[in-house]
């Protein structure tokens, strides 16, 4: 493959391979306790730390990471106060994240040009510090949700029991905030602000459709989610299209592809049973 | 030994009181049903009573550690309407092998008693054939009795259940009377229970909560030890 000769393309396989890991992973929870809309907030406050640090001089990846992680957890303490209205503290983040960022924009105009590879991905646009920044959410990622996979469940089917039955409930939603933020601001540079809960919600979703276990869902939101960064990454680089949006593109036709399947898989079950039925009363008539 | 003691307790939603000065010791050991009326406060009672509310005003305390320095655990089934994730894409075993998670930790992996607790948890509530199912598939009645057996995995020294007769049968109900009485007579374990039943489950209890509205407004609290019992033992 001649596009891996490059060394932008290298990082951007990595850093892609990464955030396809764990962000489908990260999707699936945050489905579970009906939070699709955090990832699309968090990369709107994302943005507003990154426009910081680019006006105070300092490095907008750490301040754009650092302001998303800080979104996650005013997210979670709002949540706790809108306990009827979950979606309330992500309406409020997300306009006021989008906002305080175009605000900032607004006072260096050089500054808005530089922002479209934030708002829609660029695969150039993978630093050095990003990629490390990356591996070290993967890394964090994956043993965040494969030694604390137990209480998760628990915590995501169902707090109040989880709760009761002395599950850390607090420190895992402390936890589960923090490592959202992490996820969301490592995973802008790939796919862009604007379609960054593409890349989180589209595998989980789809899992979810096709999965019986929560395991196989794990396991098929991974595997979705490296297919579609991938083949996505690939072809925007041959179609000269922007990463971000081709990767949404094909996880959405993954996604049309696996409803469409699984309404095929449904009709001939049912007529495997009815075909049973009939020759089981075929038979009792005789 | 008491298990849960309220004292004074306040608690309303919006402005308005929906429990007033409730003042109420739940012991260990015995099988304490709480009933009454749509409205009554009883599953706010019980959220009250576990911590997942607070006060406005009074205090609430639950004994998080039995008399020999055991962590008491506590197997919670709430009402099925209002906390099953029914699109939570799990089988029926692995929820239930889920009540088994907090006496393993993190780590340990689960070994022959584990499984077999669970076997007996699913057979004990008639579910052991929809083991590999889908929970999303199943009925009200049915997702109700994988909760109750993900809680009886759990083998926990304290049962507190909300309505789990809701969308069971009269022969399901009986069943699942005799094992809870079972669990408190023949394992020394405690339940409590909230539940609309009381002419049913009056043989196997203990004591009787009733939560009522009165007609004048305000709300009462009073506490007897059968069903037909005059209701002369305030809380």
């Amino acid at each position: 493959m001649a596009m891996l000769g490059y060394e932008f393309m290298q990082r951007a396989f990595i850093a892609g391979g990464l955030i396809g890991i764990i962000g489908p992973v990260l999707g699936l929870f945050l489905m579970l306790r009906r939070q699709a809309l955090m990832a699309d907030t968090l990369s709107h406050v994302s943005l507003a730390g990154v426009a910081l640090g680019s006006l105070m001089n300092l490095n907008p990846v750490l301040t754009g990471f650092a302001v998303a992680v800080l979104g996650a957890l005013i997210i979670e303490q709002l949540r706790r106060v809108y306990r009827t209205y979950s979606e309330v503290p992500v309406a409020i983040m997300l306009t006021s994240g989008l906002a305080i960022a175009v605000v900032l924009m607004s006072f260096s105009p050089n500054l808005s040009k530089s922002f479209s590879a934030y708002l829609f991905g660029s695969i150039v646009a993978v630093s050095d510090t990003q990629l490390r920044l990356i591996a070290i959410v993967a890394m964090a990622g994956v043993l965040f949700f494969i030694g604390l996979r137990r209480p998760l469940y628990q915590f995501a089917f169902d707090e109040e029991t989880a709760f009761v039955s002395g599950t850390p409930v607090s420190l895992l939603s402390f936890m589960f905030a923090v490592f959202t933020g992490m996820t969301v601001a490592a995973a802008m540079p790939i796919v862009g602000v604007l379609l960054v809960s593409a890349l989180i919600v589209l595998p989980a979703s789809i899992a979810l459709r096709l999965a019986s276990g929560f395991l196989a869902a794990a396991v098929i939101a991974v595997a979705v989610g490296l297919c579609g960064v991938f083949s996505g990454l690939t072809a925007s680089y041959y179609l000269n299209t922007p990463p971000g949006a081709t990767i949404a593109l094909i996880l959405l036709a993954f996604l049309v592809a696996a409803v469409i399947v699984q309404k095929l898989l449904g009709i001939q079950h049912r007529n495997q049973k009815l075909n049973q039925y009939r020759r089981y009363n075929a038979y009792e008539k005789l | 030994m008491i298990l849960s003691s309220m004292q004074d307790v306040v608690f309303g939603y919006g402005d308005e009181a929906v429990i007033e000065n409730l003042t109420l010791d739940i012991y260990a050991g015995q099988f304490t049903a709480i009933s009454g009326p749509n409205g009554a406060a009883k599953s706010t009672m019980l959220k009250l009573m576990l911590g997942l509310i607070k006060p406005w005003r009074g205090t609430a305390r639950f004994t998080r550690v039995l008399e020999d320095g055991t962590k008491l655990s506590v197997g919670y089934v709430p009402q099925q309407v209002a906390s099953f994730n029914a699109g939570f894409p799990s089988k029926v075993i692995e929820l239930v092998r889920s009540g088994r998670y907090n006496r393993l930790g993190w780590f340990r992996r689960f070994t022959a008693r584990d499984h077999e607790m669970v076997e007996r948890s699913l057979k004990e509530v008639g579910m052991w054939e929809y083991r590999n199912r889908r929970i999303g598939e199943l009925s009200g009645g049915q997702k109700q009795r994988i909760c109750m057996a993900r809680a009886l995995a759990q083998e926990p020294h304290v049962l507190i259940l909300d309505e789990p007769t809701t969308g069971l049968d009269a022969a399901s109900r009986a069943d699942l009377y005799r094992l809870l009485s079972g669990y408190v007579r023949e394992q020394g374990k405690t339940v409590i229970m909230v539940t609309h039943s009381l002419e049913e489950i009056d043989p196997y209890v203990d004591r009787i909560v009733r939560l009522e509205r009165k007609e004048n407004g305000g709300w009462q609290c009073s506490v007897t030890n059968s069903c037909s019992a005059p209701l002369s033992q305030e809380a």
